[in-house]
């Protein structure tokens, strides 16, 4: 069933439709197309590079295409009270279903850190202060202190499950924003799973999507080390960390990609909805009318709070 | 633990043993594939056809798997495992019925000054039931990092902060996924278990014994034993590292490796007696007759009359104060 290429140029490669015969135009970034002639699935299968390696894993879509259009209508009506009334009120459309690549990463962290740990103790102390009768008086009560102590130690860990975003077309934020999966039902790539369905190659170095895991990595031991730390409360906490073991494997991600045009003079707005769970994100545009009504109606109910105060003063 | 079975696969990067269908390792999420792709060496295109029509097929999320635009038919794809829990190996029982009928007795004679005194001779045994319960046994290495306060080297404040590592060796760790038992009785009667003694089938109980069936799948499982070395890290870091009596705020970050866990079912009596219309629960280990636990009555007329001699001291010694003053 395969057969080997015509023609390919650095960011293009023309093929030819294995049904129809049809001469197609591929970008260099997908590694799947629909014939627009006869509608077959073409499935490219390019030798890997450092780059480009094949993916490991995929994780399926679970959510169809008419789902994935109700639940971003919905969003986009539903979002919040400052959304421009002209996004509200804009159809979504459907730019495509894609397999998007991203960066598997698992890693042990090692942490070297420091910190002020707060104890707290109460004391009983003594003040004075007029009484009823206007008499100086004596009194104890007890206060809240805090005794500040250094700690140092080690914090060592598994980090599992860091996703990032291979694709130039994709923020590692956007996709952030859709997560997370359900790794639970990963399973091992085969083409068959993307036939019919668009597939990147990955459009970012590994190099850089290292470089975002690893950020990715040093937040989430930060937010461990929060929490690991004891005291009733702490300060100073610094840390240094050291990544070792890693690993990473490409993934492809189902991914549901919509435009919404809402203006003639601004750009589309991106609307992602993870294939699997149907979680929808983007970024809203805040309308400046709106946000200036708000700001304008809170300072006239303080104007007329505070005259209605003067005047009850007067 | 020379009797632990060791996996077809290890992962590479922990040691711990894969089980069948895992993609990655649950510990470490190190992929464990085995490299079944071609690598290409030139560009391909192509088009996946059904076997059994030779139309084009296309990837279904309604099914989850490639199927057949033209007549329909659903590709066979790997499935995702998640299976249910299934044990692989029973303890026989030890004890018989008469054993531990003869032990309730004794059980009752025994539980203390409280007890009523007719006890033994009027509680009927309503029920006994042999019960293969379900667990997990594990083993493995932990690496640990803990923070906590404790009363060590406190100032103004009664706590303290510390740290450290520590190596934690885990041998034949029982966790119980039982439903039929509570999580005490459970734990009151594992000490009793000799895992050596493993069969294959349930042996050593009549007819009528209930065998307990795990009732969660694979992850789920994976996230109990989780949760319970991470309890019982917790515990031991308390018990032998961290200086000090007192502890508040133990935290613990572990590192696993070869971790081995064992789907078991284990042997217990399950026994009901009524006392004065009242239904009382014992169970007892079906490997050592001297584990045992449960609910006895306790004299009303006794811990009146105890309370009242306690008032009655109590009182006493105020009035000597209140003499002496
Ligand atoms: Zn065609
Ligand atoms: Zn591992
Ligand atoms: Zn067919």
């Amino acid at each position: 069933m395969a057969t080997d290429l015509a023609n390919s140029t650095s960011d293009q490669l023309e093929i030819s439709c294995q049904s129809c015969g049809a001469r197609l135009v591929l970008e260099a970034h997908l590694r799947s197309t629909l014939c627009p002639y006869c509608a077959s699935p073409s499935i490219v299968s390019r030798p890997p590079s450092p780059n480009r390696p094949s993916p490991t894993f995929l994780v399926g879509f679970v959510v169809d295409h008419e789902h994935a259009t109700k639940t971003v209508k919905n969003w986009v009506a539903g979002s919040h009270i400052f959304a421009r009334s002209d996004f509200k009120a804009a159809v979504p459309e459907l730019t495509r279903g894609v397999y998007l690549p991203a960066y598997l990463y698992v890693a042990v962290a090692n942490t070297r850190y420091s910190a002020s740990i707060g104890e707290n103790y109460t004391e009983t102390e003594t003040y004075t202060t007029t009484d009823s009768k206007g008499k100086t008086v004596t009194r104890t009560r007890t206060v809240t202190k805090t005794e500040w102590r250094p700690l140092s130690g080690n914090h060592c860990c598994y980090v599992l499950d860091v996703l990032v975003s291979a694709s130039q077309g994709v923020t590692n934020a956007a996709l952030e924003a859709v997560e997370p999966f359900d790794l639970r039902a990963l399973r091992r790539y085969a083409d068959s799973f993307i036939s019919g369905w668009l597939a990147e190659e990955p459009s970012r170095t590994q190099d850089d999507c290292f470089r975002l895991a690893h950020d990715e990595t040093i937040a989430k031991v930060g937010a461990m080390l929060k929490n690991f730390m004891p005291g009733d409360s702490h300060s100073n906490l610094e840390y240094q960390t050291d990544l070792s073991h890693e690993v990473i494997d490409l993934v492809l991600l189902p991914i549901w990609t919509y435009a919404v045009r809402y203006a003639e003079d601004r750009p589309p707005i991106q609307i992602l909805v993870n294939g699997q769970t149907g979680r929808v994100a983007g970024k809203v545009p805040v309308s400046a009318a709106k946000v200036t009504f708000a700001v304008v109606g809170v300072l006239l109910l303080i104007g007329i709070l505070f005259l209605l105060f003067l005047a009850a003063q007067g | 633990m020379n009797e632990t079975q060791i996996a077809e696969f290890n992962c590479t990067r922990c040691e711990s043993p894969l089980e069948s269908g895992d993609l990655r390792c649950a510990i470490c999420g190190q992929a464990a594939l085995n490299d079944q792709t071609v690598q290409r060496k030139k560009l391909a295109i192509q088009i996946l056809r059904c076997t059994g029509c030779g139309a084009a097929i296309t990837y279904d999320p309604k099914h989850q798997a490639p199927a057949c635009s033209f007549c329909g038919d659903v590709v066979k794809v790997e499935s995702i495992d998640d299976p249910m829990e299934q044990t692989e190996h029973y303890l026989p029982f030890t004890v018989t019925a008469d054993e531990a009928r003869a032990a309730l007795r004794g059980w009752l004679d025994s539980r203390g000054w409280f007890r009523p005194s007719d006890l033994s001779a009027s509680a009927q045994l309503t029920q006994l039931k042999p019960l293969w319960w379900v667990a997990w046994v594990f083993d493995a290495e932990a690496f640990v990092s803990w923070a906590a306060d404790s009363n060590e080297g406190s100032g103004r404040s009664d706590w303290a902060p510390h740290s450290g590592q520590n190596n934690i060796q885990f041998d034949d760790i029982l966790v119980s996924a039982s439903r039929g038992l509570s999580l005490n009785e459970a734990a009151a009667i594992s000490p009793g278990m000799n895992l050596a003694t493993k069969r294959k089938t349930p042996e050593g109980a009549d007819r009528d014994a209930t065998l307990e069936r795990f009732d969660v799948q694979r992850s789920q499982a994976r996230q109990e034993v989780s949760a319970a070395i991470h309890r019982i890290a917790t515990q031991r870091a308390q018990q032998h590292f961290i200086p000090g009596t007192r502890f508040r705020n133990v935290k613990v970050a572990i590192v696993l490796r070869r971790l081995v866990t064992r789907r078991m079912s284990l042997p217990a009596y399950v026994l009901a007696y009524r006392y004065k219309d009242q239904l009382y629960r014992v169970v007892i280990c079906g490997q050592d007759i001297r584990l045992m636990v449960g609910t006895s009555p306790k004299s009303l007329i006794k811990m009146i009359a105890v309370a009242l001699v306690v008032a009655a001291i109590g009182m006493l010694f105020l009035l000597i104060l209140a003499a002496g003053s």
